[in-house]
């Protein structure tokens, strides 16, 4: 089933091009300090501020260093925030869908009203309150953003083991004497992965671009560790004059939630049978 | 340390507070606006010379917006750059730093030194038409001093034992003993006026936001979140400012105020260094346009170690990181060569500032074995340096300033080449204050200090200035320095003065409970449009004499449209 899904993902040319598009920033991630020409964290106030040359093919910052290798090094954070943040929302949320799907009654109200409360509050700006008061850095960050998107898995789990409890297959089990546990973790989980799996890649675009922003406003990510929205900000001040700044991170956050987020989208179809048009 | 200045003060001041940042806005602004042709013919006119003429609008920018106009409860730069344009003193610095009167025709000082006599002009008014008198002055006095106002300014007049105001044109102020920084004080004390708010609490008074005052301007209109608008005052006590209207608009991220201002939207700003040495030199049609002032300002940034914690109450470390760092560095790196290595906490070339005092070089050897000497040494191996098996690590806190989060990077490198472990932490203004200065929770700052032109530091190094919201925040308790910052506030004879504060600047080198980083220097840019600026600027700064700074009627903006150059 692995190498059919494989498969079908690949055909669509929109999700093979984000599947790439990942294949290609996890590279380039792993590889950095193979590959950067200069140490990201080395300052030379001698060349402040130049513009893209052979020597610095993304220019140089405003206190000298190397554009290039900070955006090779921040990616790294940037991925590393994403799939972290995203591996605590989906486990919180497995956890918590789970059982609100499975024992309903009264603990799924609970759950499901929790969920409710945590939607109206508009995450971002949550997040901004949570991280004020913390110490900002990227282990907070991580946990921050995983702790405060993990309401829509937890909607898509319980869905699924609400429909799922009702199928025969399951029923059988149940009647053969199948225990809660083995229940849940044989029959109802790996029959409900598709939509965790789509849900957690694109959940990973949504925190490459909020990482972005909390590093963007200063509270991510400190100095002088590299990462887009670090580099972004840096750039921010300088945007008319020392372009390379602003262009390049901007672009790259971008490439890579589009990554995401085509790669999410051609999962999605290949998985979901509901949705025939993918072959 | 009082920043009263001039009018436009807010030009000349880099505004330390944060700015909440909106990348949309940045993109809004940046794109179609069409770049205004600067003809030659325009150009022509801009480089002309004109006669003085009265009106016309000069508009600037400001970072943050006042609490409310009544400066002695705002206590901060936003507010007293707009009321010092409403408001006036009783006395003033003319161009050369020297005092004069400006509420005050003249002033005695009696022979013991403890009293002094001030008359005041005659025939002085309000905006409102009502007289100016000795009993504004003593009313503005007490409501100063009066623990319900809580303003930061009180403790240097609450030294006055007893003030009078025998008849309309006299008050008179006796002090406990002579106290040296008194005229200086008086000098930045803002009349306020006794009729109006006699029995307010001036905390809540709907005057802060519509003042009435006495000096050029008057308040025309405030949009909260957008601008606040000045026109010039019929019935000022000094004369007429040459231009009409004053519109400062609030605009709270330095780079939507440079788009601005090329936008020509607004006429001046004050700029960072990289604007001033890099993007308008590289930009002939803002060369064109702009002209760049730059002038010695009376403040520093400095590294301040917290001294009640350890290492940092060791002499031999906090000397050993001054060697450590290269101040040059950070003036070529961050401040692009506009900055000047200072020894001594006053303005460079200015009496105060001993002129024998060498700062303390870079020297990344001496450095180590100060610490060595002071116990750290590298036992594992890993590069950092450890005493009793902790690492000596700490952390460096700033403000949000790029300046200053630069500074700290270049510190932290330099830092650890010589064993020394440094993490860096930028914070929003109003937290920074209250989260980690107030509560002394920090080990290691990089801040500055704006200083007012008395040399009396007595509020920021004595020992008993450390309570929670007062300036010796960092701890430092030297009772060598104590006792000069005493007699200095006592002597009043200036040469003898001057060897007080020399002293006190040599000793507190050596203790090292700071380093000095750079001075730095304004750098405004104001539209060509404006003339009758002194350039270089005088001793007492750019804006000393605003009042009479005058737009030509051919380069003033068209009144309807905004973005007009002139109708050419």
């Amino acid at each position: 089933m692995n190498k059919s899904l494989f498969k079908k993902v690949l055909a669509n040319p929109l999700s093979k091009a984000g599947f790439i598009i990942i294949i290609c920033v996890f590279l380039l991630a792993m590889l950095a300090p193979l590959i950067t020409p200069y140490d990201p964290d080395d300052i030379n106030v001698k060349v402040i501020l130049l513009g893209p040359s052979w020597q610095h093919w993304m220019g140089t910052d405003g206190l000298g260093r190397d554009v290039l290798s900070r955006m090779l090094f921040g990616s790294r954070i940037s991925l590393l925030v994403g799939l972290v943040a995203v591996g605590i929302s989906t486990a919180i949320g497995i956890l918590l869908g789970a059982i609100a799907g499975y024992y309903r009654g009264w603990v799924d109200t609970f759950i499901m009203r929790l969920v409710d409360v945590m939607l109206s509050i508009p995450s971002f700006f949550l997040i901004l309150a949570v991280i004020a008061f913390l110490t900002p850095s990227i282990i907070n960050v991580m946990i921050v953003i995983g702790l405060t998107s993990w309401m829509g898995v937890t909607r898509l789990v319980r869905a699924e083991f609400l429909s799922l409890t009702e199928r025969e297959f399951v029923q059988a089990s149940r009647t053969l004497g199948a225990k809660d546990a083995r229940l849940i973790f044989t029959h109802l989980l790996p029959n409900s992965l598709t939509p965790i799996i789509v849900s957690s890649v694109l959940g990973v675009a949504g925190a490459v671009l909020m990482e972005s922003g909390l590093s963007f406003l200063g509270l991510g990510v400190q100095a002088p560790q590299a990462s887009w929205g670090n580099i972004l900000t840096d750039g921010k001040d300088y945007i008319q004059f020392a372009w390379w700044l602003s262009l390049f991170p901007g672009l790259a956050i971008l490439i890579t939630v589009l990554g995401y987020n085509l790669l999410g989208e051609g999962l999605r179809d290949a998985l979901d049978p509901r949705s025939g048009s993918s072959k | 340390m009082i920043n009263f200045a001039f009018l436009n003060n807010n030009l000349l001041k880099r505004n330390a507070k944060a700015s909440g940042v909106f990348l949309c806005l940045i993109v809004l602004s940046s794109c179609g606006k069409p770049s205004q042709d600067l003809t030659s013919e325009y150009l022509n006119k801009l480089n002309k010379t004109y006669p003085s003429q009265s009106g016309g609008t000069l508009i600037d920018a400001m970072i943050g917006e006042p609490s409310g106009l009544i400066s002695m409860i705002a206590g901060e730069s936003a507010s007293s750059a707009i009321s010092a344009n409403i408001f006036n003193k009783l006395l003033k610095y003319d161009k050369n730093l020297d005092l004069e009167g400006e509420l005050a025709e003249s002033w005695q000082v009696s022979a013991d030194q403890k009293t002094i006599t001030f008359k005041l002009k005659p025939n002085l008014k309000w905006a409102d038409g009502k007289p100016l008198t000795s009993a504004d002055i003593l009313w503005t006095w007490h409501a100063v001093i009066d623990e319900k106002t809580g303003s930061p300014y009180a403790s240097d007049y609450q030294l006055v034992k007893k003030a009078e105001a025998p008849d309309p044109l006299t008050f008179s102020v006796t002090y406990q003993q002579a106290y040296a920084p008194a005229l200086d004080s008086w000098s930045g004390l803002q009349i306020l006026p006794k009729h109006l708010l006699e029995g307010q609490d001036l905390h809540t008074t709907a005057f802060a936001h519509n003042p009435v005052g006495s000096n050029y301007y008057k308040l025309d209109g405030w949009t909260h979140g957008e601008n606040i608008k000045l026109s010039r005052n019929l019935s000022s006590v000094l004369g007429q400012a040459k231009i009409d209207h004053l519109v400062s608009r609030i605009i709270p991220d330095s780079s939507a105020q440079f788009l601005e201002l090329m936008a020509d939207n607004i006429d001046s700003m004050s700029l960072d260094p990289i604007k001033y040495a890099r993007i308008i030199p590289s930009r002939p049609e803002l060369q064109k346009k702009l002209a760049l002032y730059k002038e010695l300002g009376n403040g520093y940034t400095y590294l301040g170690f917290n001294l009640k914690h350890k290492p940092f109450d060791d002499v031999r470390v906090r000397k050993a990181i001054n060697y450590a760092i290269d101040k040059q560095e950070i003036i070529d790196g961050v401040y692009l060569g506009l900055g000047i290595n200072i020894a001594s906490p006053y303005k460079p070339g200015t009496r105060w500032s001993n002129p024998n005092l060498k700062p303390y070089p870079y020297d990344p050897a001496k450095a180590k074995a100060l610490l060595k000497e002071a116990g750290f040494t590298d036992n594992n191996g890993d590069g950092i340096l450890e005493r009793d098996g902790k690492p000596f690590s700490f952390e460096i806190i700033t403000n949000q300033n790029k300046e200053r989060e630069k500074s700290a990077v270049l510190i932290q490198r330099r830092l650890k080449e010589v064993g020394i472990d440094v993490k860096i932490r930028a914070i929003e203004w109003a937290s920074f204050i209250s989260r980690f200065i107030k509560t002394g929770d920090f080990d290691v700052v990089v801040l500055g200090w704006s200083l007012s032109l008395d040399p009396d530091q007595y509020s920021i190094w004595h020992s008993s200035q450390q309570a929670p919201g007062q300036f010796n925040f960092i701890g430092y308790n030297n009772p060598t320095v104590d006792k000069l910052l005493e007699q200095g506030r006592l002597e009043l004879n200036p040469d003898k003065r001057m060897k007080i504060y020399h002293e006190f600047a040599r000793v507190f080198l050596e203790d090292s409970p700071i380093v000095y980083l750079s001075a730095g220097y304004g750098l405004t840019a104001i539209h060509k449009r404006v003339k009758g600026i002194d350039n270089p600027a005088p001793p007492a700064g750019l804006g000393w004499n605003s009042y009479d700074w005058y737009i030509p009627e051919p380069l003033r903006r068209s009144e309807t449209g905004r973005n007009e150059m002139s109708a050419n």
